[in-house]
């Protein structure tokens, strides 16, 4: 099947799903469950103006910034997997969501605004999280390739220390929330803050689906790349920027959510092999379903209140990293 | 915070403009069905109804101060541990006062939430004001800060001579105590036990710091951090002569903490059998029930003073 038509039927049938996941999110919530009633509530706003309200305004922001999240965070692991060579590299499990995760609390006990401020930090955090996994990581073959993980564990808890230490030195009331948002929250953002967003994420998500291509030649190694012809260096230079910007305003968002950029990229490469030109915007739509269904998850499992995106996460993406890690070993 | 954080977002131009529009809404309706412009406790401009009917509380203090005002029938939701007087707890419940569910606020149709300055996170403050939804946000962070609080929530809801009653009770109680305190010139000092495990305290600036002081204590903790945290070998280098637990935890922890401290004869307090345990609901909430609070800690630092047996503390 030639190649335009094969992402154009996949990009298809994932829209539809990320489509139907997002009604779902969107009539799930702790005042009212009824889809018809949202329905209703949608269609003639000015019966219920509450209700409207509430999934307007509430729901429906929320339920865009996990798209916008999972989409990021799905796409962060593709890219990375593929220029680091290595199938279990993805923006948490590396520690630039960490990197980014200081540069926000940083941003935020200065006063910042959500945007740019806190923005810009999270990214400088980021930047310095990378330059640091790229350092350390630097010279390896791809017999060792458990270096860089650890690398990126190591970075990982030497962040999650830092951020501790900022928490229990501030007396900032603003960080009382901190726990929350570092594992992951969805509930604040509001229509123009998610539109703001989602505007600053897709040429990032056009920048990557554009340089797809590159991206198989680089998985296959940087001498079969730079023999194709690929200028490797200032491709893996844009990737990476362009990945670690849109990744730490997720993380400037809604804090870290872990392993998301594991879990999506593997089924999405089960299901639909390795090209990346596929892969890209699979991951994107996948990515973004993925998250809302977790959100579901979060906002439905307690029994009261709710609990951070992130647990449901991590609760489902730490064992398969275990699992791929086994498999990968063999 | 509020304020510095209004002036934050307000560089932006979209929020700005965001803003002015719906104050600019806010005003219009404000116009049509009664409402009156106030400043709240913290400096804020808020637009509230003459007469707010369907109130949510955003913290178990400001539930009971809106009790002691006999106002309660205007209340629709309340926060989760707000569990005093026993009739706030069959109210809606709207998350607890960190972690607000945005939703359930909504759902209950509110003309009015009040909030408390330190704890209610700024961010939901600020969407729920631009869901149009009014938000008084009150500041109790000291004794005299909770009688004005008292006073200004009590001028919100237009609670007539209730808000003088309560007020009056309240300056009373708080005079009873300093005039009782002045007559004894022993300051002892007092170690306060607010988290069992890890072992933390409070210091200066803080509601009890300032409750330890007019029951005639000396608080043995210095330094700036609020609320820091204990290992035992500092605090028997502190050597304090009153211990006071303040704990949600009843009478059976309360044996068990006591059994633990019983090992440390060193301590004043503990060979002197002076550990107390005070129900931490008198001693944290900004609410009327603090005087409580006060009294109890008065009776447990000079028991010749005020006898402990007649007040309810745990």
């Amino acid at each position: 099947m030639n190649i335009i038509k094969r992402i154009s039927i996949i990009s298809i049938i994932l829209t539809i799903v990320l489509l139907l996941t997002m009604v779902l999110g969107i009539s799930v919530g702790s005042s009212d469950q009824n889809l018809l009633h949202m329905v209703k509530a949608l269609i003639y706003p000015e019966q219920d103006p509450v209700l409207s309200a509430i999934v307007l305004k509430l729901r429906f922001p929320r339920v865009l910034l996990a798209v916008i999240a999972g989409a990021v965070l799905s796409l962060g692991g593709v890219v990375f997997q593929s220029i680091l060579r290595n199938p279990l590299a993805e923006p948490y499990i590396l520690g630039i969501s960490g990197g980014a995760a200081i540069g926000a609390i940083l941003g935020i006990i200065m006063g910042l605004a959500r945007f740019p401020g806190v923005g810009f930090t999270a990214f400088a955090g980021s930047i310095l999280s990378l330059i640091l996994i790229l350092y350390l990581s630097s010279g390896q073959t791809i017999f060792q390739k458990d270096r860089l993980l650890l690398s990126g564990v190591m970075v990982n808890a030497f962040c999650s220390a830092v951020i501790m230490f900022l928490v229990s030195i501030t007396r900032d009331a603003r960080l009382h929330n901190i726990i929350f948002w570092l594992m992951g929250d969805f509930s604040t953002i509001n229509a123009l803050q998610a539109g703001l967003l989602l505007v600053m994420v897709i040429p990032c998500f056009i920048i990557i689906f554009m340089l797809s291509h590159t991206l198989n030649l680089l998985s296959m190694g940087k001498e079969t790349a730079k023999s194709s012809g690929v200028r490797t260096r200032l491709i893996i230079l844009v990737q990476l920027l362009t990945t670690s910007f849109m990744v730490s305003l997720v993380v400037g968002y809604c804090g870290l959510l872990g392993f998301v950029g594991l879990v999506v990229p593997h089924l999405m490469r089960i299901r639909l092999g390795p090209d990346h030109r596929v892969l890209v915007p699979a991951c994107i739509l996948g990515g973004g379903a993925y998250m809302v269904l977790c959100d579901i998850l979060a906002r439905t499992l307690p029994e009261q209140g709710e609990m951070p995106t992130g647990v449901v996460t991590a609760l489902i993406g730490a064992p398969l990293f275990i699992y791929f890690l086994k498999r990968s070993n063999r | 915070m509020f304020s510095e954080n209004r002036l934050t977002a307000m560089k932006h131009p979209l929020i700005r403009n965001l803003f002015i529009s719906i104050s600019l809404t806010l005003l219009s309706i404000g116009t049509a069905c009664g409402e009156k412009i106030v400043v709240d406790p913290i400096g804020r401009t808020v637009h509230v109804p003459d007469h707010p009917l369907r109130i949510i509380s955003m913290a178990p203090s400001v539930t009971e101060i809106i009790f002691a005002l006999e106002q309660q029938h205007r209340l629709v939701g309340v926060t989760r541990f707000s569990n005093y007087p026993a009739a706030a707890r069959s109210l809606p419940r709207v998350g607890s006062y960190v972690r607000l569910d945005m939703e359930r606020i909504l759902a209950l149709r509110p003309d009015l939430c009040i909030a408390v300055k330190d704890g209610n996170p700024i961010n939901v403050v600020t969407r729920l004001m631009e869901l149009g939804i009014p938000v008084y946000a009150v500041d109790p962070r000291n004794i005299a800060a909770i009688i004005q609080t008292v006073q200004a929530l009590g001028d919100l809801l237009e609670a007539g001579e209730n808000t003088g009653r309560l007020v009056q009770q309240m300056q009373q109680r708080v005079g009873r105590i300093r005039d009782l305190v002045a007559t004894s010139r022993n300051r002892p000092r007092v170690f306060v036990q607010i988290g069992i495990s890890p072992l933390v305290s409070v210091g200066p600036n803080t509601l009890a710091d300032e409750l330890i002081t007019l029951a005639g204590g000396r608080n043995v903790v210095t330094g700036s951090n609020l609320y820091p945290v204990f290992s035992r070998e500092q605090i028997l280098g502190l050597a304090p002569e009153v211990l006071i637990i303040t704990s949600m935890a009843r009478e059976k922890i309360f044996v068990d903490i006591k059994r633990e401290w019983q090992e440390w004869q060193q301590l004043p307090a503990v060979r002197n059998q002076r550990l107390y345990l005070i129900n931490s609901d008198l001693t944290d909430r900004p609410s009327p029930r603090l005087l409580e609070g006060l009294e109890c800690l008065t009776a447990a630092i000079h028991p010749e003073l005020l006898d402990m047996q007649g007040l309810n503390c745990q």
